[in-house]
């Protein structure tokens, strides 16, 4: 897939793509189109990259998926379940504490 | 950059490792993220040759994306996660399944087996009938 973003990356579009799905059910292209129009660009996903992301939280219980046919076409909508939930919400812990971390080094950096 | 072929990245998934059930829905998903993506080029006016090309670049190179897959140790084959437990399941499923092959074998063929039977019963009696009768000649005659 597109080789958008770097290492430190990962881990990052879990916790996009949770987030999105707890605010409505979607399937991958339209929110490959989300993650775009929510970060505005600045995160810029491999197209292809959510699906394996998808069906890892498909499987571990943090989603569930339902088949829905519109305008001719299958599309896989995907939700999210309490275990997402509160996975998101760890996820989201975890972030600002890393980022309050960097932050911190940073800044500490910048002053020295 | 090439258009992506689905056949042959479901075909390389399962060669991975990758149960069928996630490669064959991935492959469906990928490819209607495709035609997506077509779509969207051919609206904002590119013509349907670099509409496609365009949806195939976005959509990244097939070998990253088995990678990405095949990275995924949940999304494999049972076998393929429990490699060593697999060695040992197997063979013993195989001879626990040996002896019981001719029974499912001939519930499957239950119509063939009953015709079967009834030709070797049918033949059982005329030979015991003629016996008999020869039986009979020798004690009366």
């Amino acid at each position: 897939m597109a080789q958008s973003n770097p290492p430190f990356m990962s881990g990052v579009p879990e916790l996009l793509l949770l987030r999105l799905l707890n605010e409505k059910e979607m399937y991958g292209y339209e929110l490959v189109r989300s993650i775009k129009q929510a970060t505005q660009e600045a995160i810029s996903l491999g197209e292809g990259v959510i699906y394996p992301v998808l069906h890892s939280l498909e499987r571990n219980g943090s989603l569930k998926s339902k088949r829905k046919t519109v305008s001719g076409r299958t599309r896989v909508y995907y939700a999210l379940t309490k275990k997402g939930r509160d996975r998101l919400e760890k996820l989201r812990n975890d972030w600002s504490r890393i980022q309050g971390g960097v932050a911190t080094a940073l800044g500490a950096t910048t002053n020295a | 950059m090439r258009e992506p072929d689905f056949n042959v990245l479901a075909t390389r998934l399962l060669k991975n490792g990758i149960s069928p059930r996630h490669a064959h829905r991935t492959v469906n998903e990928l490819r209607d993220h495709y035609d997506d993506l077509v779509d969207a080029a051919v609206d904002e006016g590119a013509n349907s040759k670099t509409a496609r090309l365009r949806a195939a670049k976005e959509l990244g190179t097939m070998d990253e994306f088995v990678a990405q897959m095949s990275s995924r140790r949940e999304l494999k084959m049972w076998a393929r996660r429990y490699p060593r437990l697999a060695v040992i399941v197997y063979p013993i499923a195989c001879l626990a399944i040996l002896p019981a092959m001719p029974v499912f074998l001939g519930f499957a063929h239950r119509t063939a087996l009953m015709r079967w039977s009834a030709s070797l019963l049918a033949a059982g009696l005329v030979t015991a009938v003629l016996l008999l009768i020869m039986q009979l000649s020798i004690i009366l005659g």
